[in-house]
């Protein structure tokens, strides 16, 4: 099975200390490292103002964990520990490794496509043919 | 034949008909220096008279223009459209919109920045159509699922005044 990567963002409440939410997080990464996933980076986005209002809070603490694992379930545990936990307000888990391999394919496609045609890859296509083609003629010129 | 003479004589009473209504006009303007003149007791005539006479003409022809206009409410403003149109080649020069996402070759549209994200939500945080935005139907797709997921973890608002 391919390795899957997961953005977990959660959100605290803004009262809840810095060390809290350390300790929240390295709970987690033991969590996640018990199910055989690894987090791979953790960002603190620090307190921001949410769009709407949470839990009668207009801020909140954002946390995001990027998650490399196997297997659905360390997702599971690591939801069910947020849903415990009294100082997330909310958590969302985003499975990221399809749309990363789609941007992946895609760029190849255009390195190809560039490689096969590199006066059309870098010329814009909506440019006016005449345009294009009065630009690439001094270049090749110039060469 | 009998049939064809009736509708001869149709015809020829369609056309006094039609004629009728011309000969009076003529004699309006005509009458009209009388009334002028003697205003007092034919004065509800003349301008009766006109009405009645130019009524067949001009319900005729009001309510044919009437007619187009009311029907085609529906049609009007596409045929204008379609007047716009032509004009538009010549006068208004609608610019092409270009997907900005294709422009900047961008593969991945990411929930997480929201700043890039408000550019594509309304006041109220609908998300504007991409006839509007003239985003690529791919990008579209891309940027409805961002806003969507930004919008869960309150990154976006889901709409409503504050």
């Amino acid at each position: 099975m391919d390795e899957r990567l997961y953005d977990l963002i959660f959100i605290c409440r803004p009262a809840t200390p810095e060390e809290e939410v350390d300790k929240l997080v390295s709970t987690l990464e033991h969590a996640a490292a018990e199910r055989s996933a690894k987090v791979e980076k953790v960002e603190k986005w620090g307190a921001r103002k949410m769009a709407y209002r949470v839990h009668r809070h207009r801020e909140g603490y954002y946390v995001l964990l990027v998650l490399r694992g196997s297997h659905g379930d360390v997702i599971h545990e690591l939801e069910r520990r947020l849903k415990v936990n009294d100082a997330v307000i909310k958590y969302m888990t985003v499975r990221l490794d399809e749309d990363l391999k789609r941007q992946k394919h895609l760029a190849q496609r255009r390195e190809r496509k560039a490689a096969r045609r590199p006066r059309g890859g870098r010329s814009h296509g909506h440019a006016p043919a005449p345009g294009g083609g009065g630009e690439q003629q001094p270049a090749a010129a110039q060469q | 034949m009998a049939d064809d003479t009736q509708k001869d004589t149709q015809s020829q009473a369609h056309k006094a008909n039609d004629a009728r209504p011309a000969e009076p006009a003529p004699a309006a303007p005509a009458a009209a220096p009388p009334p002028s003149d003697a205003p007092r007791a034919p004065e509800g005539r003349p301008p009766e008279g006109r009405p009645r006479d130019d009524r067949p003409h001009g319900p005729r022809g009001e309510g044919g223009r009437g007619g187009e206009g009311r029907g085609g409410e529906g049609r009007g403003p596409r045929e204008g459209g379609r007047e716009g149109g032509k004009r538009g080649r010549r006068g208004f020069y609608r610019k092409k919109k270009v997907c900005r996402f294709c422009v900047d070759r961008v593969d991945f549209i990411d929930y997480k920045k929201p700043e890039q994200l408000t550019q594509f939500i309304q006041e109220r945080g609908k998300i504007v159509p991409r006839r509007i935005t003239g985003t690529c139907s791919r990008h579209q797709r891309w940027l409805a699922e961002a806003i969507k997921r930004a919008r869960n973890i309150a990154l976006l608002p889901f709409g409503g005044a504050r």
